[in-house]
């Protein structure tokens, strides 16, 4: 399989806590094609992060393996990981304000990853790299200088990502990368973004929990919920033939920016738990509204239902449109 | 038309501090009526928790100066009041909602007591009846009345938010501000929320300023809705028509920078530019810089509010091309 | 320009007209700043600089030589001649104040010193690594801890009598604890930070993560800890001077001079104000100094 640049099979990552074990990347398999973005979307703590850095090897996983151009990146040493293929998966980190090292101007901090990757280049090429970097996320020249505190999100996150790509990578795991910021100043990092895709034919994989953002940006979705993939299918088709009934309550949830829009939600009751220990049931049976015994005593396993659509429900059928 | 609860005018509110004058309220005109529930939307340091902060006198300390305006809730100036008058409004009359519920409530204290504690120092009742009060609160907003024994810590994110409003409405105020209420909360927690902040407004007819930068949010709850941008407010109207015939350019290209969920768009629109420096704002209109639909008198004058149609208003010369003329006068006064 | 004009405004205006050029606002010159705006702290750092100074020229600020007896003039009061008195060998109480800043500042910072980088280094690595490591070097200084610090002084000097070097020993075995649990705690805190995570996620080894970005983050925090150190050492030294494990006699150094005159503390009580009120001045303007440092250095932390 040439086409696909990553393929994650039964990837899990589980912490111990004191409460006990916390399954918070449990059995996720999927691939992604070269080139195409795929979105994941679920709530706060649903292990989305999570995944991203076990994808990066900022986590070890527990078990299951990532094929990187079919080599496993999961299981070699943490060494050999972090000499031949750090530079290929980088990340983008959510909060502008906080991954940046506030005693850092911005070129110092564009430079960095450039510093302790190429040894050998002499201070002046590592400064006129980084600043073909800056040009190429659209930081001014005159912010040089200047400290992460004194810029205002989106040209902080535009330093993120300047930072991941300085390194020439392929593939790119964006961590909520705009979700601290305001809407005007997503859509200039969203569309840089998809810029940068289009002209150095970047692999992306977009952790949101903003469904509109991952509609726009991906050409796959995958809903997680508590640590497990429960829909995976193409971008469209989430929003037209909404299988999974937790994907349906997401969308419903969403407010729609339409006066004339104003709809009867579907509100789910309860809220996310975390999965410390959690039986072989179906996760979302406690606050699903159409959960029956089977739910309940017997964990559902992602299926494929439709060509490129699989969802994770014993009842899948009855919900497709 | 009812009866008008809040109404601010001409408000202006300054950050000063030894580096700098932050203009963070330039003459904001609001009005609620009550029963209603009033939208606020802007950007980040729009000013739109500064105009909160302004009506509860809750700025800060030493630092933040209203210099002028007035702001009439039932008829009165609260701008004119005492620090001791305020404290017996602030929880009673209006009451206020932060965007963190974790840090809202106190750690160290059951949630029945936090309730009870402010039935108890507004209604002058006995400790019971302020407990029993605090359990039914909790139960209209949805928690099993039982657990007013237990602490903050032993409820989840949703639920402290839950109690951070039974808290703002267990003295039936008669207008709530809620700054952000469901931003730090998941979607489908946000919805539940929403549900239930609309239920109780309808059943207890409070009337409400609804802080976000959700415009989603805003269609779904408010009635009217004022959009914000540099300490302004640019537009004003029922949300019918902010949505359906936006009339000021921020709006407009704020309406089109959101992915849309059911149209697809290759590229997003983007705003051009960036927010001014709010302790350096121009004397001309703000937005001018980033505007695509900017005349000659824009980078020269502020513009005025213009009704463009019945109740809705922007602040923009789009809708005044006689400018030059006969306003002059008045634009220059 | 703006929307409405303020007199504050004008000040700002009047203000910025006079600098001439925009400084460019590093972290450490924004720190310094705010230091410079809180009055308290100035007046600490002011008057420890008088003392540093003091303590430099001493021989030239002091009248008298700290050991020289004069039994023409035993137990005087202050007067002109004997600003802070004699005692009861005759000797300018002034005097051996001045030449007691030298020995406190200088040992005070010796002690810091190596507390720091035998406690601080450790709780570094402690709270670096993390794990077992954090807990074996915890646990060794709980250990260190328990042992009451004057028994411990008591013990070196018994074994090796008085003398600066056992004193800075035992102050630094003393203070190590609280060093390394403080500095721990400064770098768990750098260490939660995405941007430590981020650096790692672009190819940093921990040996860069350390250097180049957890302790320039952490420095303020360890600063801060460091001067407070200092106003502990200080007390430390002269309560052990003063119960005689500290230095031997005839040193000016200020618990000792507290010791000399407390026989005669009726009769004479000035042969104690002094010294007390040197040490209380000098504890006093660190312990300003260090909590302007560290609303300077985090003004979140307050």
């Amino acid at each position: 399989m040439e086409k696909n640049l990553l393929e994650v099979k039964n990837l899990k990552k589980y912490f111990s806590t004191p409460h006990g074990l916390l399954h918070a990347v449990d059995n996720v398999t999927f691939n992604i094609e070269k080139g195409k973005t795929i979105g994941i979307v679920g709530e706060s703590g649903c292990g989305k992060s999570t995944l991203g850095k076990t994808l990066m090897r900022l986590h070890t996983p527990t078990s299951g393996q990532v094929l990187y151009k079919g080599t496993d990146i999961a299981s070699m040493p943490i060494k050999e990981f972090k000499k031949n293929y750090r530079s290929h998966i980088q990340m983008i980190f959510q909060d502008p304000y906080a991954s940046l090292d506030p005693r850092m101007s911005v070129l110092q901090l564009v430079e960095e990853p450039i510093r302790v990757n190429n040894r050998k280049l002499s201070r002046a090429e590592v400064s006129s790299k980084a600043r073909e970097m800056m040009e190429l996320v659209g930081l001014a020249k005159r912010l040089e200088n200047s400290y992460p505190h004194e810029l205002d999100g989106g040209r902080r996150q535009r330093i993120g990502i300047a930072r991941a790509l300085s390194l020439n990578p392929e593939f790119i795991v964006c961590d909520e990368p705009v979700s601290a910021l305001d809407v005007s100043i997503q859509a200039q990092i969203l569309n840089l973004l998809q810029d940068l895709q289009e002209q150095r034919g970047l692999t992306y994989m977009f952790i949101t929990h903003d469904m509109s953002v991952v509609k726009h940006i991906s050409d796959d979705i995958a809903v997680m919920y508590l640590g497990q993939m429960i829909e995976k299918c193409p971008a469209d088709e989430i929003f037209r033939d909404t299988i999974h009934p937790y994907s349906q309550a997401l969308l419903s949830a969403i407010p729609i920016p339409d006066v004339h829009a104003r709809h009867d939600r579907m509100v789910l009751k309860g809220e996310l738990t975390s999965p410390i220990n959690p039986k072989p049931c179906c996760r979302f049976a406690a606050r699903c509204p159409y959960a029956t015994d089977k739910c309940r005593a017997e964990e559902p396993m992602l299926r494929e239902l439709k060509p490129n659509h699989q969802v994770a429900c014993h009842y899948a059928e009855k919900f497709v449109k | 038309m009812g009866e008008r609860i809040l109404d601010v005018k001409d408000l202006v509110i300054h950050y000063e501090t030894d580096e700098e004058v932050v203009e963070a309220v330039n003459k904001i005109n609001l009005t609620l009526e009550r029963g209603e529930i009033l939208g606020l939307v802007g950007e980040t340091g729009a000013g739109k928790t500064t105009t909160a902060l302004g009506i509860m006198r809750l700025l800060p300390d030493k630092v933040g100066h209203v210099i002028q305006g007035h702001i009439l809730f039932e008829g009165e100036d609260l701008l004119g009041k005492s620090e001791r008058e305020m404290r017996s409004i602030r929880g009673k009359k209006i009451s206020m909602i932060f965007q963190d519920p974790m840090t809202a409530l106190n750690p160290v204290k059951t949630v029945g007591d936090q309730i009870a504690e402010v039935v108890e120092l507004h209604n002058h009742c006995s400790k019971a009846e302020a407990l029993k009060r605090a359990q039914e609160m909790l139960a209209m907003v949805g928690i099993v009345p039982e657990r007013y024994r237990e602490y903050p810590h032993q409820f989840s994110g949703g639920m402290k938010q839950r109690i951070v409003i039974a808290i703002a409405l267990a003295c039936e105020p008669d207008l709530l501000i809620a700054d952000e209420p469901t931003t730090a909360l998941d979607v489908t927690i946000q919805a539940q929320i929403l549900d239930m902040m609309r239920k109780l407004q309808r059943e207890n007819g409070t009337s409400m300023i609804l802080i976000t930068h959700d415009l989603g949010v805003v269609a779904e709850m408010c009635d009217h809705c004022a959009v914000m941008y540099a300490g302004e407010i640019v537009e004003f109207g029922r949300t019918e028509q902010v949505f359906d015939n936006p009339k000021h350019p921020y709006t407009q290209a704020l309406y089109q920078s959101i992915p849309s969920l059911d149209k697809d768009v290759h590229r997003l629109h983007v705003i051009p530019g960036m927010v001014c420096d709010p302790s350096n704002l121009p004397e001309h209109c703000s937005f001018c810089d980033r505007c695509t639909k900017k005349n000659e008198n824009c980078a020269k004058h502020d513009p005025w509010i213009v009704d463009v149609e019945k109740g809705h208003y922007a602040k923009c010369f789009q809708y005044t091309p006689e400018w030059e003329g006969s306003a002059a006068a008045a634009g220059e006064e | 320009m703006s929307k409405m004009h303020t007199p504050a405004m004008e000040k700002i205006e009047k203000k910025n007209a006079k600098r001439k050029k925009p400084l460019n606002p590093t972290p450490a010159y924004e720190s310094w700043k705010r230091f410079r705006r809180n009055p308290t702290a100035t007046i600490g750092l002011i008057v420890v600089a008088a003392l540093i100074l003091v303590a430099i020229f001493a021989p030239l600020i002091a009248p008298y030589d700290f050991q020289t007896q004069d039994y023409a003039a035993m137990m005087q009061k202050p007067s002109a001649q004997h600003l802070f008195g004699t005692d009861q060998f005759g000797r300018d109480i002034f005097s051996r104040c001045i030449y007691g800043a030298r020995y406190s500042l200088i040992i005070a910072l010796f002690c810091t010193i190596a507390a720091f980088f035998s406690g601080g280094l450790l709780g570094i690595i402690a709270g670096y690594f993390g794990g077992k490591v954090d807990t074996v070097i915890m646990r060794i200084m709980d250990i260190f801890q328990a042992i009451p610090m004057i028994m411990m002084a008591m013990c070196i000097v018994a074994v090796l009598g008085n003398g600066i070097p056992q004193l800075v020993a035992a102050i630094m075995f003393a203070s190590m604890p609280t060093m390394a649990r403080n500095n721990r705690a400064a770098i768990l805190r750098v260490r939660g930070n995405d941007y430590i995570e981020s650096s790692e996620a672009i190819g940093c080894n921990q040996f860069q993560l350390i250097l180049k970005h957890m302790i320039p983050n952490a420095v303020g925090v360890m600063i801060i800890y460091f001067v407070g150190f200092l106003a502990v050492s200080i007390m430390m030294m002269s309560s052990m001077s003063y119960i005689g494990v500290g230095l031997a006699a005839p040193t000016p150094e200020w618990g000792l001079i507290l010791n000399d005159g407390k026989s005669y503390l009726t009769s004479a009580p000035y042969m104690m104000l002094f010294p007390a009120l040197m040490i209380m001045i000098t504890c006093f303007a660190f312990n300003l100094m260090g909590d302007g440092l560290r609303d300077a250095f985090d003004p979140k932390l307050k």
